[in-house]
């Protein structure tokens, strides 16, 4: 028998604090697609998705009722565009991109991820293809998002690729000028990609995984901030050490929820259960941002010192919590920063108390990195893929996940705002400083090797 | 030996189960399972108990209400039958309905009744009246076994219906939910 505690628990997590299963990502392998015709390819996979997927939201959706837990997003990430269509030109690549987003429409799922690269040691013919293909293929879908990794922490950095992500990013921006460069939202540039994220834009179908898996994203900043305000209105005299315990307990109970739903998600369709993604993940919703959460531990707001060492700590719990919950745990795990999509981080940036330097420090620590950061539109290519080195810098040497989701909003300057709607949201755009004039480093090209393993200061 | 069950009713005090179990000793009883709660301040306990073959149940129910009179108490004792021609097995998914809404008559038996209807069992009762005006104060927590069988769309429709007559709002959530949050 359950305690009356436990139920009006639990009743307050779902009704009041916004518990939800973020993301229901089914991964889908497309190498037995493969073909250099492209209409035999583009036929094969879309065969394969639709076939795979076709009941994946109904499901979801009952499951999420039988729970009273519900399901927001469901979606479908394919292996690598740029390895399973390696034959195609960037035109083709475009007509994949196409077929992906028919095939996302059809089974009415909002995302499909795995528009992607793997170019951490060099790019191959498809890989280029699939690049140069990124801005019209983000453009002319609504559901496809692209990514690539540019670096890994045992290949180094492939600032080939960094540059000429830059000079994508630009392109794609220009071509969705009309929607504030919203092609950009759908595009992450990683180091250090995980294989099983069931979180966009990142999302691909990692080499070698199973033919097909559920990965379950949880999110509940909203739990975890109001666990920490009931327990400090009874208590505000609760040092560090009782507050990062009571976000690791929360923690637990949320990667709870998504593992009981992603295993019976999973069991139902016959598909192999893949990892529940321990991350605290925001939405453009008050009473469900992650920057919040900096408040009740005592910060004016997220970006002012200190916020560095509170995300560490936060981070930690997370991760504490989460892996005891499951034994399936992996993707990005840990706290998302994304600034458009928190409506307190989004404001925190619009007062002033964080800048994009901070927002780079406070990636140290965290799970992605400078993630839907709206910046002027006259930001060169070349300033982007300066900052886009220092992000892969920190994931390489510090042996985690790091990725960047810039936005250069076309024609507009900083301090003006970009709205891109949905729960990608909007947010001030913020000021890049120092970054005129020419970037020779950037421009130099080749590989920065990959990092000595020993030595660790 | 036979196997009685016994309900005993009262206002709370100290020495009721003392009272009631030393009666059952003496006629070499053993008790078998005892639930007990206190509602308000009202004791109630059921046990289950075998005696010797030639206590007869009318027998022991005099006897336990004379001893215990001291301490005001209703005891029923009554033959443990086990016939499931009353309530035949069935495969069931345990679920946990919760209501919330201000406190009037007939909100229990509005419930109910649409769940006796599908042949849905509440395996367990909880009532949480805080009163007040805040219908979140006032919350009823049944435990159900919901027979697979029967279409759960529409026992799920009418409890919604049956819910927004009494002005309550209703949710209806498998139990696994609430196990796997709070139970490790």
């Amino acid at each position: 028998m359950l305690s009356d505690k436990e139920i009006l628990a639990t009743l307050e997590m779902v009704q009041n604090e916004n518990l939800d299963v973020r993301a229901v990502t089914m991964g889908v392998s497309l190498f037995d697609c493969v073909s250099d015709q492209i209409d035999l390819f583009t036929e094969n996979i879309y065969r394969k998705i639709t076939e795979l997927a076709n009941d994946l939201v109904p499901v979801c959706n009952r499951i999420g009722t039988k729970y009273g837990i519900p399901i927001v997003n469901k979606r479908i990430a394919v292996s690598p565009i740029g390895v399973v269509g390696a034959p195609f030109n960037p035109e083709q690549m475009v007509a994949i991109a196409q077929t992906m987003n028919r095939a996302a429409r059809d089974v009415e799922v909002d995302f499909i991820g795995g528009f992607s690269a793997l170019v951490e040691k060099g790019s191959a013919k498809g890989d280029l293809a699939l690049i140069d293909a990124i801005p019209d293929a983000l453009t002319e879908t609504e559901r496809v998002c692209a990514s690539v990794n540019v670096a890994s922490t045992r290949a180094g950095i492939n600032m080939d690729a960094v540059l000429k992500m830059g000079q994508t990013i630009k392109k794609a921006a220009e071509l969705t000028a009309d929607s504030d460069g919203l092609a950009c939202a759908k595009l992450c540039v990683f180091a250090n990609i995980p294989q099983n994220s069931p979180f966009m834009a990142g999302a691909y179908h990692g080499i070698g995984v199973a033919d097909a898996v559920i990965n379950v994203g949880v999110s509940g900043p909203g739990v975890v901030k109001k666990a920490l305000d009931r327990s400090l209105a009874s208590n505000s005299d609760l040092d560090l050490g009782h507050l990062s315990e009571i976000i690791k307990k929360t923690s637990y109970k949320v990667t709870r929820v998504g593992e009981l739903i992603g295993r019976e998600v999973a069991e139902t369709l016959n598909i192999r259960f893949g990892v529940v993604d321990l991350s605290l993940a925001p939405t453009p919703n008050v009473g469900d941002s992650v920057g919040e959460i900096f408040q009740s531990l005592g910060l004016l707001s997220i970006g002012v010192p200190g916020t560095t060492a509170a995300l560490a700590m936060l981070n930690d719990a997370v991760k504490k919590g989460g892996a005891f919950a499951s034994s399936n745990v992996g993707g990005l795990s840990g706290a998302f920063v994304p600034v458009s999509e928190d409506l307190n981080i989004g404001q925190a940036a619009e007062d002033g108390y964080l800048t994009l330097e901070k927002l780079e420090a406070i990636t140290c620590v965290c799970s992605v990195g400078l993630d839907m950061v709206a910046i002027p539109g006259d930001t060169s290519a070349e300033c982007l893929a300066g900052i886009m080195a220092d992000e892969m810098a920190i994931g390489v040497i510090n042996k985690k996940t790091t990725a960047t989701r810039l936005i250069p909003v076309p024609g507009k300057k900083a301090g003006e705002k970009a709205f891109f709607g949905g729960l990608l949201g909007g947010s001030v755009i913020m000021p890049v400083n120092n970054g005129k004039g020419a970037n020779l480093f950037v421009r130099r090209g080749g590989l920065i090797p990959a990092p000595i393993q020993s030595l660790m200061n | 030996m036979n196997k009685v069950i016994i309900s005993v009713l009262g206002q709370d005090r100290p020495g009721i189960l003392a009272a009631v179990t030393k009666i059952l000793l003496e006629r070499d009883g053993n008790v078998e399972n005892v639930s007990q709660t206190i509602l308000q301040n009202q004791f109630v306990g059921i046990f289950i108990v075998s005696v010797p073959d030639h206590i007869k149940t009318d027998a022991l129910k005099d006897e336990l209400n004379l001893s215990v009179k001291h301490l005001d108490l209703d005891i029923h004792v009554k033959q443990l039958v086990y016939d499931e021609t009353y309530y035949p097995p069935v495969k069931s998914e345990p679920f946990i309905i919760t209501t919330k809404g201000l406190d009037r008559k007939g909100l229990v038996a509005g419930i109910t009744a649409t769940v006796a209807y599908y042949g849905v069992n509440v395996t367990n009762l909880q009532a949480i009246f805080k009163g007040g005006d805040n219908p979140g104060d006032n919350i009823m927590i049944y435990e159900v076994d919901i027979p697979v069988d029967i279409d759960q769309q529409e026992l799920e429709d009418a409890l919604r219906t049956q819910a927004q007559s009494l002005g309550l709002t209703i949710s209806i959530w498998h139990r696994n939910i609430f196990k796997a949050i709070n139970r490790i």
